[in-house]
Order: structure tokens, then sequence, then C-alpha cells
């Protein structure tokens, strides 16, 4: 070894515990980033030998072979070869293993020894094979594969240290020996062997009690399950509401104490204005759905971590398989309720191309948290607040919840249309690993919600603060003389009226083209930017001051525009960060286009049809 | 006697005779074969679809617990396990 630090790698297959075992031997000390060139997530972190000594430390994907089928996988393959861009290949690897899983997770592992690079094998999560009633003979597996084998529970930090211990002394003295099967052995052949190693390391092996079983046979039952899974669902969303409140209310206080002492502080200039009604209206209207966002994403972890994520996509391939998705489509789809962005990362772990591109254009059309200041600002100002027909239901809940339908309906159907069109292909495959039942660990998911919070804190800080700024500065300038209405004769104001004589067949006024415009960075800006707008407009008015934003669209919209509006915006793909994240999955601009044009034709269309139905109906 | 995968019972384990590798992709039948599915193996379909259709098929393979679609099990012939 020279002095520089090792960087050692954890592989295995999917489900093998690589996860915990990389956050049990790194702690927080993380790193989240991307290959270069593709957006498959690169985990690293770093460790340190007993000595003290430092080790770099990188979690590939999991994957069954070094044959991929989907993109992360590609990307394991690659750096473990030493041929993926920008990465070094690693000094050693550490193949994690299932203990309860040998007879496959060895078929990996003998071809991972086979490449000769310094390997220790991590026998992991030994107690819950001995649960299922399985005893090994970690040893005798050692001389088996010809390298170190060392029993690990990774969730409770066992073996760790001689995990490490061991992975020293592979890199000190690198196996001379050949014992492993060599590449390219047939698939067959492989697995034979495979299977004669574990059954040489299991010394015993008792039946088990399977309460799992016993669960799967209610959570995977036609009618149960599906029961099941849309009560859970039902309790995500009420949560994602209730529990949020509190939280972002306290958030909106924050900020808005933080204006009044900018305010109070500094003297009245270009740069206090552009500091409290840019940037502090402008990111703190976004930053208040953190909490939002935080808690659809904590569901999602810990149904991911359970191991129930991959019982809900076995639920929901036969109605994805119907419009020629499949069950691995539903997780991403489920996130992009939170954000599109995640969700469309998420698409990676599909591995037919055509469903994955499919999956991508669709998932704008869930109802992601940004909207929801959108609806609920129209909602609360248009829609009575009554109960429907002497039922407990509520007529406002019951629009947010249409709306919410809308967009999943429109997705299978615009699915359905794409996939006999321009994402023609094969009927897409559904093959999946069913994890076993884990009790999810605080500290993983603590650790999931951090990195998540900590992206869309970014985001906020940077794109969504330099679109307000801009919107700011195009709503100040050039000065309106005395007499005119700032907010018309400034420049955004100008291209709002240019704007407007498309969107008027649609029942759009001034207020909305001029919100539309901005709304381009992000959705919810179309909120802020007709509050600042409305703030302007209503210059020293003292009574118009006093109306909230709400009360003031009461005064200046027809119900059939505001009902056009909402149906606007449960199709329009208003989001830079979802059309970037979409020209880099996709790798060009080709179908982020397109998906930017459908989806203006459909939110034309949809708003287009409500407003007429609505001023027929003598709405207008 | 064979019968083919996507029509066993559920809950009955049996021996897979035959894999039509044909009727597949490569890239199914790489993946059908790293989930330990292939000729002489003993398998039991335990959960088939939802109230939306018959597809998928779950069903164990040694300790594990794999989803495949019943157009792939229609290529797997069984035979009833010893």
């Amino acid at each position: 070894m020279t002095g520089a630090i090792p960087s050692i790698a954890l592989v295995g297959n999917p489900n093998a515990g690589k996860s915990s075992l990389f956050n049990a031997l790194t702690g927080a000390r993380q790193k989240i980033a991307n290959y270069p060139g593709v957006t498959v997530e690169r985990k690293a972190g770093h460790a340190s030998f007993a000595d003290g000594r430092p080790m770099s430390l990188i979690d590939l994907p999991g994957t069954y072979s070094l044959t991929p089928a989907s993109l992360d996988e590609a990307v394991t393959r690659d750096v473990v070869l030493g041929r993926q861009d920008g990465e070094k290949r690693p000094d050693a690897l550490i193949v994690v293993l299932d203990a309860a899983n040998l007879d496959n997770h060895l078929c990996f592992a003998l071809e991972l020894i086979a490449l000769n690079l310094p390997t220790v094998v991590a026998l992991n999560m030994v107690d819950l094979a001995e649960r299922d009633g399985l005893t090994l003979d970690a040893e005798r597996l050692s001389r088996e594969l010809g390298v170190p084998v060392v029993p690990t529970v990774a969730v409770r930090k066992r073996g760790l240290a001689d995990l490490l211990a061991a992975v020293d002394g592979a890199i000190r003295s690198p196996a001379a020996g050949d014992v492993a099967t060599p590449a390219g052995a047939n698939d067959a052949s492989l697995h034979r062997r495979a299977r004669g190693i574990a059954r040489a390391a299991i010394l015993s092996e008792t039946p088990v009690r399977r309460w799992t079983q016993r669960v799967d046979n209610v959570v995977l039952h036609p009618v149960a399950g599906m029961a099941i899974l849309l009560a859970l669902m039902f309790v995500m969303f009420q949560a994602v509401y209730a529990a949020a409140e509190a939280p972002a209310d306290f958030l909106e206080g924050g900020i808005g104490v933080l204006q009044q002492w900018v305010v109070a502080t500094f003297p009245d200039n270009f740069l206090r204005g552009l500091v409290v009604e840019g940037l502090l209206a402008g990111v703190g209207a976004v930053v208040v759905f953190l909490p939002q966002i935080l808690i659809l994403f904590l569901f999602i972890l810990l149904l991911e971590a359970s191991g129930y994520m991959t019982r809900a996509a076995f639920l929901m391939d036969g109605l994805m398989g119907k419009v020629g998705l499949s069950g691995r489509g539903f997780i991403p789809l489920l996130s992009s309720f939170a954000c599109a962005v995640p969700g469309i990362m998420a698409t990676r772990a599909i591995p037919d191309e055509k469903d994955r591109l499919t999956t991508i254009l669709i998932a704008p059309l869930m109802t992601c948290s940004a909207r929801l200041p959108v609806y609920a600002l129209i909602i609360a100002a248009f829609i009575p607040n009554r109960t429907v027909g002497g039922t407990p239901v509520g007529l406002q809940g019951l629009v947010l919840f249409g709306l919410y339908l809308a967009g999943i309906v429109g997705a299978l159907v615009v699915a359905y249309v794409l996939r006999r069109t321009v994402a023609k292909g094969s009927a897409a495959g559904f093959m999946m690993e069913m994890p076993r039942y884990q009790m999810p660990r605080w500290r993983d998911i603590a650790l999931g919600l951090w990195q998540r919070a900590w992206i869309f804190l970014r985001r906020a800080g940077t794109i969504i603060a330099m679109t307000t700024v801009v919107l700011w500065l195009l709503l100040t300038f050039p000065q309106a003389p005395e007499g005119e209405s700032q907010v018309e004769y400034s420049v955004a104001g100008r291209i709002a009226s240019g704007l407007e004589v498309i969107v008027k067949p649609i029942g759009f006024n001034h207020d909305i083209a001029l919100a539309l415009i901005p709304a381009m960075a992000a959705r919810e800006v179309a909120v802020s930017a007709m509050a600042t707008a409305n703030a302007i407009d209503a210059g020293d008015d003292e009574e118009a001051m006093a109306q909230s934003l709400g009360e003031r669209l009461q005064g200046k919209w027809s119900i059939a525009t505001a009902l056009a509006f909402l149906a606007w915006f449960v199709f329009a793909p208003q989001c830079i960060s979802t059309i970037a994240i979409t020209r880099r999955e996709t790798n060009g601009w080709k179908w982020p286009l397109f998906m930017v044009g459908y989806l203006f034709l459909l939110a034309y269309a949809a708003a287009g049809i409500t407003y007429w139905t609505a001023v027929a109906f003598g709405l207008g | 006697m064979t019968a083919l995968l996507d029509k066993s019972p559920l809950g009955v384990a049996v021996r897979i005779a035959r894999i039509d590798w044909n009727a597949m992709s490569d890239h199914e039948g790489r993946r059908l074969r790293e989930f330990g599915l292939m000729e002489g193996c003993e398998v039991t379909p335990l959960h088939r679809g939802s109230i939306f259709s018959r597809d998928p098929l779950a069903l164990t393979v040694g300790r594990m617990k794999v989803i495949i679609r019943a157009r792939q099990a229609a290529a797997i012939e069984v035979e009833p396990a010893a």
C-alpha cells in the first residue's frame, strides 16, 4: 500500500442489508452525490481501521450478477471492474451476504471473488437466519470460498471490528490462491456450486415458524390486501395534511418575524425590498412545505424499510399492467406525490427502457406537494365550506380529492396512450425479489429523512430563491408614474398582457397570466406571485390591504375562472426541476420537451373544458 | 404429468421440469436464473394478483420469495414435487 487512503466497496444482492452495514460502518459521515454522467446515486463515506488509519467506503447498488439489467446495476459492474468514469477501482471488496439466503447470494459472491481483488465476505443478518432456524459455519464457508468470512449483524453493530480487521488483512496480503470459480461459468453450474457450498456451511436447519407467511396471506390477499393498501394510503395523506399543520405554521411565523426584524433594523432601500418582498417572501413560501414533504418521505421510507413497499408493488402490478406499466413503477409514482424529482430518480430501478420512460413522463401528473398551496388558496376562496347532502363529507375536501383523482386517472390514460404510440414496446416485465419483513431502524430512517430535507432546502436556496428575486425585479421596474398601476406598468405586467391573449379563451385573467410566468420555475410560486402582485397593487389603499389574498380574488374572479385555474394545475408541467431531471434521466431534450408539450396541451384543454362547462351552468 | 406454473394451484410445492427460454427475452431468462428458477428446482406458488388481474405471481424458491408475471410462469413446465 502507498500512502493513499484505501477505498473499499460494499457489494451484494438487493436485500442483503448492505445499506444498513454501510450506515453502521460510516455513521452520519456520508456524502451522497451522483456518478458523473448518470443519475445513479453514489453513496460514499469514511471509517477508520482499529489503529486509526482512515479508509473510504462506497455503497454500490444491489445487483444479482455482473450482468446488469438496469442503470444502477451497470454502475456496480463498472465500478468493481474499474471501468466507471471518475471512479478509481476499489482496493478491496466487502461482499455482503444474507446469511438466511446463502444459495442465492453465493452465486454473485463467487462471481465477485473470481475478480481477484482483496475480498472479505460479511455474513450479514446472522440473527435473522437464527430466527429462521439456521445455524451456519462461517469457518467452513471461508475455506470453501477462499476468503475471510465474518458474521455480522449490521443493525446491532455486531462483527464490525472483526470485519474491518479482515479487510485490513486482505489488503496487506492479497489472496494467492485461485479457489473461486473462473469467470464465464454458466448460470447453472454457478448455481450448483453455490448450492453445494451453502449446504456445506449450513450446520443445522430446523423448520421455521412462518409468521411472516401468515402476514403475507392477509397483506397479499386479492381483496383484503388491496383494502389495507388503500387504508395505508389514506392514513398517509391524512397525516400529510393534519400533522404538518403545526410545524408549517411555526415556520411561517418564524419567517414573518424575520421579515419584521429586517424591516425594523434596516433603512428602506432597494436591498431591503429585495430581501423582504423577494427573498424571504418567495423562499419562505416554499420552505413552509418542508414538514409535509418530510412526513410523506417518512411514510415512504418506513414502507420501504419494513419490506411492505414490494408488497404494494405486487398488488398494484395488475392495474399498472393493464396500461402497459409494471408494479415497479408504483414506488416512483408514490414518491411523486411528495415531489416528482425524487420520483423520477427512483425510476432507475425499472429495467425496461420503455416502461421507465412512460413512468417518467406520467410522474408529473401525480399531485405533488407544490400544488397544495395553489389548491388550498383557490378551494378556500371559491368552494363553499359545507357538507355534501347530509353526509359528513366536506365539499372542499371532496374537491381536493377529485383533483388528486383527476391526476391519477389522467396518468393511467396517458400511460395507456403512450405505450401504444411513442413508447411502444413489448409488455413490460415485472420480476422482483420480495424482501423479508423487518423492523425499520430509526437511525437509518432519520438519516434518510435528513438527506431528503437537505436536498429540498438546497433547491429552495438556489433555484427558487433566484426566480423570486428575478420576479421581484421584473415587477418593480420600470417604476410606474403617478396614477398608473405598478403591476400593469412593470416588465412582468407587460409580458402578462401578451400572454393574456392566449389564455383568455379558457377564462384566465391578467392576474393568472402574471402568475403563470414565474410559476414555470415552481408551481407554488404562482401563489407567492399573486400575493406579491396584489400587495404592490393594493399600495396604500388600507381597505385593500386589510383583505386576504383569497378575499381579493373572490372579488375579481368568477367561479368558472377559479375552477379552470384548478384544472390547469392538475396537468401543467410548471416545474423547472422536473424538466431538468427529466432531461438528465433521458439523456437529451427530446423527452422533456415532449413532456412539457403534451402536459401544456392537456392543461389548456382541461382548463378550457372546465371553464366552458361552468359558464354553461351559469357560473361565469 | 406436467402442468404450467401459471395454472398450478397455490400453496402446493412443484418441481420445475422444463423452461421454454425462447418464450422470454434473454434478460428475463437471466433474471429467472439469478432468482434460482431453473430446471430441477422446487418452487411453491403462493399469491396471485389482486382484484385488478390474476397477474403477477409470487412464489417461494429456496428461502426466497420472488414475483414474476404470469407470462413467464406460462413458459415454465412443472411436475409434482417428490
